[in-house]
């Protein structure tokens, strides 16, 4: 039902075409694109570019959470440490991440592995932040108790700080998903020969509208998908957090 | 002292990185030393190369982001105070927040053509849904004291989005602009770099071409110096702006 506005927009869109309001050259008309995508579905093209473009943003995405939870915790933790990331954190803090591209490239080449240290350098900020703020407001008393029972300092980051930053950690987390895709398209779109971003750009360089539409959605798909997979996993994890309900 | 302890860190990344590139451990052409970055960053700016792109960043952002404002204000109102708006729009905008829109790039630049406009056109676009979102939100939100009150007094439909609704969702509608701004520089950036022609997300990619790291960090300097420029002058017009707002109504 709440769905239904999509589905009008969508109507619309076929009937103006059908009716020739809409000149193909302007805008393939829902049925083209949607044809276009059934044909790569069908080829499996489309499943080894996408396939492609999840290694890029999983890959660093995945870096960024690992390493960015673990900075995060231990600089809210120790104060050295602190002192010495946060200055150079907020040097990093303003600079569009996708302008990184072209540098990253001149370093480390045009292949994947500039793409997937720019997305880990881009999901990297919003995780080290979320855990940081998460186990920094640990309430005290959790720790006392915690110590009080002779927890070690190394246990106590996993066993009482980890999960009690755990809710601000996943929203966190749920922004870089988002910047993943953001920063992946940007760097496909610029230098890549494989990977949903050079798929849409290669189609829409030829003047193939309607698959570079049906790609277009398919990513828009895509994405939607992985956000409310997310959003259901975390309810599951965190059955135990006032977040779930 | 305390501020010198405190760019420390930053002061020695910079010395290292300054270090290992005149020692030459890594190639100096790919990795030149900060100081090198500095001196060209400074001439950019004395030779004039660098006002121009910096001009045209500059003015797509802000104009992309001034007609997402223009828009997404009226628009999100509307979606706050009537039913059918908001049954219409909330969905579309709620499903399109999280969507790439930079993937929009190549269509805009069909429908659009290679310059300014469809940059600007994707920038607005792209601006469009925290602006509609954040002053929807705060039309939704507010108490409905204030409109039982200016009703009886009796201010018509249209007066009372305008005199009513939008001061007091003025500190949400705020809370996108200041989103927004951050969107727009990033996305003229990136739609300079995969769409040419101008700007200084153009002048990085060009500088990449001709492997000239120098010019491709100073510009990346200028644009993450536009950005937290941009981004500080809105959040100090947040306070004079918006100076009668003491908190969440």
């Amino acid at each position: 039902m709440r769905l239904l506005p999509l589905f009008i927009i969508v109507a619309a869109w076929q009937a103006a075409s059908s009716a020739g309001w809409l000149p193909k050259a302007l805008l393939p008309s829902f049925w083209e694109v949607a044809s276009a995508l059934g044909a790569l579905v069908s080829s499996g093209e489309i499943f080894r570019h996408t396939a492609s473009s999840f290694a890029r943003a999983g890959a660093g995405f995945a870096i960024a959470v690992i390493g960015g939870i673990a900075l995060g915790i231990v600089m809210a933790r120790v104060k050295a440490v602190q002192r010495a990331v946060e200055p150079v954190l907020l040097l990093i803090y303003p600079v569009p991440k996708p302008a990184l591209i072209p540098l990253f490239m001149i370093w480390l080449g045009i292949g994947d592995v500039s793409k997937v240290t720019v997305i880990a350098l881009a999901c990297l900020l919003p995780v080290v932040v979320a855990s940081f703020n998460g186990a920094r407001s640990v309430d005290d008393v959790l720790l006392w108790s915690a110590r009080a029972r002779g927890t070690s300092e190394h246990r106590l980051l996993w066993r009482v700080v980890l999960p009690a930053a755990l809710p601000q950690i996943a929203a966190g987390v749920r922004t870089a998903i988002a910047i993943a895709i953001i920063v992946l398209v940007s760097s496909e779109f610029i230098s890549a020969e494989t990977g949903l971003g050079y798929l849409i750009f290669s189609y829409g360089g030829v003047g193939a509208d309607d698959a570079m539409l049906a790609v277009v959605i398919w990513l828009g798909a895509l994405g939607y998908l992985l956000d409310r997979l997310y959003l259901a996993g975390l309810r599951r994890a965190m059955s135990w957090h006032a977040f779930a309900h | 002292m305390p501020l010198l302890i405190r760019i420390a860190p930053v002061a020695l990344v910079l010395a290292a990185w300054e270090l290992v590139s005149r020692a030459a451990l890594v190639n100096p052409h790919v990795f030149p030393p900060v100081s090198e970055i500095a001196l060209r960053w400074v001439a950019l700016f004395v030779d004039g190369r660098i006002y121009l792109p910096l001009w045209e960043t500059v003015w797509r952002a802000l104009a992309g982001f001034a007609v997402a404002v223009a828009i997404g204000v009226p628009l999100g109102l509307l979606m706050g105070r009537v039913r059918a708006a908001e049954w219409f729009f909330e969905p579309l905008f709620s499903f399109g927040f999280p969507l790439p829109k930079i993937a929009l790039i190549p269509l805009y630049v069909h429908w659009f053509g290679l310059f300014s406009l469809s940059k600007v056109m994707l920038i607005s676009t792209d601006c469009l849904f925290p602006m509609v979102l954040f002053t929807y939100h705060g039309a939704r939100g507010l108490s409905p004291v204030y409109l039982w009150s200016a009703q009886s007094r009796g201010t018509g439909r249209v007066r009372m989005l305008w005199r009513v609704v939008l001061p007091l969702s003025a500190a949400s509608i705020y809370d996108g602009i200041q989103v927004a701004i951050v969107v727009a520089v990033l996305v003229a950036v990136v739609s300079e770099m995969v769409s040419g022609s101008t700007g200084l997300g153009q002048l990085m990619i060009r500088s990449y071409r001709f492997g000239d790291v120098r010019t491709a960090f100073a510009a990346l300097v200028t644009i993450s110096l536009v950005g937290y420029a941009l981004y500080s002058a809105v959040q100090w017009l947040r306070g004079r702006l918006l100076f009668w707002h003491t908190g969440d109504v």
